[in-house]
Formats: C-alpha cells, structure tokens, sequence
C-alpha cells in the first residue's frame, strides 16, 4: 500500500523541517477502515491520530445508544486533543467515517515532542479553537437548520477533509451523523438529485455541482470553513 | 480585592501564589450589567473575565434567526478560551445573563503570564477541556432531550453558578437560552411550578425543591458536574 505523505496532515505540514524530521521516526502509519472506532467516550486516550485521507467523526453517544456527530475531523486536524489538555478521558466516542489512513503518535511521546518544539503545540492549540467553533456550530446548526441544509453543510464538510468531489457514504450513515431518521436523509438527498447537484448511487455520493452546493447549504459551512482556514494559516484561493 | 473573593471565582482560587499575582498586575474588578455584551463574536477579545458572582451566556448569533446559547459561564470558569488557544478572536459572544461582580484581566497580559507559566497554562488548558465538554453535551442535549429536562438543567446550571436559588428571568430570556418558542418555555416552566419544583413570577424564578429539580432534569446537568469535579480537582 502506498502510505500518503505525513505532511498531507495540515498539522504536520506547518511544522518546521526541523521538527518534522525530529517527529516523523515516532509516527506510525495506521490503516483506518470505515467503523473503526478509535476511542470510546470516557475511555483513557493513548494516542493522538493525524488523519491524512480519512475522516473521523466524534459522536456524542446517549445512555440510550442514540448518537450524534459534534465534529468532522480530517487532513486538518488530529483526533484526541483531549491528550494534551489535560483531560486524560474524552466525552466524545471518536469513529472512522470515510475509510483511509492516519499518523499516529504516542501520548507520552506527544508531550516529549512539545518542550522540544513549541511549535507543535501551538499548531494543536490553534486547530483546538477551530474544532471548539466546529462544535458550537453544530449545536447551531441541529437546533436551528432545515434538514436539507444541514446535509449540504455535513458533505461539504466531508469533501473538504478528503480533497475530493466524491463520497463513499450510506445514507444510514449520514442519518446517524444528522441524528435524524434514514428516510428524511433519503428524501432530502433525492432533492439534490433531482437539482442536479448530487448524483447519488448505491453508497457512493459524487457532487456535480459545488457552488449550487454551498448555497444550498446553511451558514454554518462558511463560518466553520473560514475559521478553520483563518486559525490554521489557510486562506481560500 | 481580598484573596478570599478572587477566590469565589473557582479557577482564580486553585493559581498558586505566583500565577495569581501575575495575572493581576494587569487587572481590574469591573460590574457586570444585565445583557452587557462583554465578548463580541468575530472581534478580538480584549479582556478575559473571571466572574465573581455574574453569569454570562455563550452565544452563537445565526443570520436570520435568534441566537444560541452554547455555554454557560459563572464563577466556575472563565471568558476568554480562544486566548488560551492563542487566538485572538472568538466566534461566539458572551452575553452578560446575571449582573454581578468579574475581575478582567486583560488580553495580552493575560497571553504574556500564559507563557511565563506552566502551570498556569496547564490549568487553564484543563478548563478549555472542561468547556468543550460541556460543548459536546450542550449540542447532544439540545438535540435529544426534552424542553421540560433541559429547562430544569438550565435552572440548576444558573443557581450553581450564581450560587442562588433566586434567578431574575423572564420567559422571553429563556427561550432565547433554550432555543425555543416563549409558549414553549412558559408550558414547561408552569409544569415544573405544578410538580412544586420552581416558584415562577415576572421575571423572577425561585428554586423551591433542588433534588426534584435533578430528577427533573436530564442526566447532563449530573454528568456535567460530577465530570468538573474531577478534571479540575
């Protein structure tokens, strides 16, 4: 299997050559299969993962099972910044979304990395406010937006992480991610369809028309987009 | 201001000695008015506050349509987490909900004593875990469970903070807070008031019966708590 570059991670890509080269020995490569749940809520973290073409959602899990998804986190991001806060456990369960691979770097040795290059953890703090408005907007977006855009604003996020126009997604998937039933997803993707901005098949969801995309979509989208680009050093082209 | 008030405001109590007196140098205490606007969305943060015995709201503000409350913040926290990020700006506004008394320190002082210490910057990076736990289960709990439940945790969230079981709110406000119709509110405020939980009248809530209140309440309000004890022990 060809193993993506670290620095497709905007993470790992803003640090200097000198960290980089210093980092890269303690990183692992993982394989990360859609379902694969990298922690469960409450659990101990060990790690911290730097996905580079694969999305993580973090899903806050309901005595009853019930579950939603608070954030998206991809290419520019890490997964389990509750290492370095200080929290140890997480409130949030942490599940591969869209299959693919991460670097993962050790708890112990994350906290090595960050007294030799300040660097590190300035980047992961700077991503920490970012994910911070991701979940505020979030709890905007499920209390206040239609469900039509709110799936417009969930696959833009999505493609964003992936750099791609494509999707491999059920429908029951992105229900579950909405916190809503599979049939109001069905029905609301139809109409996407039927607008000419989707093509939808059997699991796979391909977007023809981005621009028609994004103003189908809530606000939510642009104020977690531009954000997230402002904190991280990204500016829209 | 003596120690022992600074030390009303839970994180300000827990700085050592150093951090405290650091921090201060370049402070003031400041009254808080209701409905003051001490944080503004998409501007930069100019001052941190500690609330003494005030509670401001988090607010995400929407284009079209009133704003949510995501956060709750009083004496057990603090207002300023995207400085601790070393950011400069916030995407949401901090909205004074209860008057009262906050020491602000401010904005770039505050970042100079946060690199100066470690362990500063230690506690105030377990409060930023703290809040973004209460940002996850604030979003769950606005989706899933009911108004009565959420509005039973918003009333215990507020006394906590406030250390009062007398809240001054009319049903407008907290349907602003709950993201809800005023009809709404005012249904389920009047069922907690028949079950004997609150005393409601104009703009005045009384908490009559605290452990009813947590039965009533969804299991956030407990979780919250209990999960604050621990990361900031």
């Amino acid at each position: 299997m060809n193993r993506p570059a670290p620095e497709r991670n905007h993470i790992l890509n803003a640090l200097p050559l000198a960290a980089r080269e210093h980092l890269y020995p303690h990183l692992k490569h993982v394989v990360m299969p859609f379902g694969m749940v990298l922690y469960e809520s409450g659990a101990v973290l060990r790690h911290i993962y730097f996905p580079v073409d694969s999305i993580v959602s973090l899903l806050y899990v309901l005595s009853s099972g019930a579950s939603a998804e608070i954030a998206v986190v991809g290419n520019e991001g890490a997964v389990g910044v509750s290492l370095f806060m200080g929290g140890e456990t997480t409130p949030s369960r942490a599940v591969v979304q869209s299959a693919g691979s991460a670097y993962r770097l050790s708890g112990a040795r994350l906290k090595r990395e960050f007294d030799r290059h300040g660097q590190l953890l300035n980047v992961l703090l700077r991503y920490t406010q970012s994910l911070i408005t991701q979940m505020a907007q979030t709890a905007v977006c499920n209390r206040h937006h239609a469900l039509d855009q709110q799936l417009c604003r969930w696959l833009l996020l999505s493609l964003d992480r992936l750099e791609s126009n494509e999707l491999r997604v059920t429908q029951e998937l992105i229900a579950n991610m909405i916190g809503v039933r599979r049939e109001g997803v069905t029905e609301a993707a139809g109409r996407l369809q039927k607008l000419g901005v989707i093509r939808y098949s059997r699991g796979k969801i391909t977007v023809l028309d981005r621009p028609r995309l994004e103003a189908l979509s809530c606000e939510c989208y642009a104020v977690v987009k531009t954000e997230t680009d402002r904190l991280m050093g990204l500016h829209r082209g | 201001m003596m120690r022992a008030e600074l030390a009303k405001n839970l994180l300000l109590g827990r700085l050592g000695t150093g951090d405290l007196h650091s921090l201060l140098l370049e402070s003031e205490p400041v009254t808080l008015r209701a409905g003051a606007k001490v944080m503004v969305a998409g501007q930069k943060v100019a001052h941190v506050y500690f609330p003494i015995d005030c509670a401001i709201s988090l607010l995400v503000e929407t284009g079209d349509r009133p704003p949510v409350e995501i956060g709750l913040v009083g004496r057990e926290g603090m207002l300023g987490v995207p400085l601790i990020l070393g950011a400069r700006q916030s995407s949401a506004s901090g909205l004074v909900q209860a008057p009262g008394l906050a020491w602000r320190v401010e904005a770039g002082h505050f970042m100079q004593c946060l690199r100066d210490s470690e362990p500063l910057r230690r506690r105030m990076q377990c409060y930023v875990h703290v809040y973004m736990t209460q940002l996850t289960e604030a979003a769950s709990c606005k989706h899933f469970h009911k108004l009565t439940e959420r509005l039973a945790r918003w009333l215990l969230m507020s006394a906590d903070r406030l250390q009062s079981s007398e809240l001054a709110l009319t049903h407008e406000y907290l349907s602003y807070m709950l993201g809800v119709r005023r009809a709404g509110t005012t249904l389920a405020a009047r069922g907690l008031q028949e079950r004997g939980l609150i005393d409601y009248s104009r703009g005045h809530i009384e908490l009559l019966d605290r452990g009813g209140l947590e039965s009533a309440s969804c299991a956030c309000y407990a979780r919250e708590k209990k999960r604050y004890a621990y990361l900031m022990r």
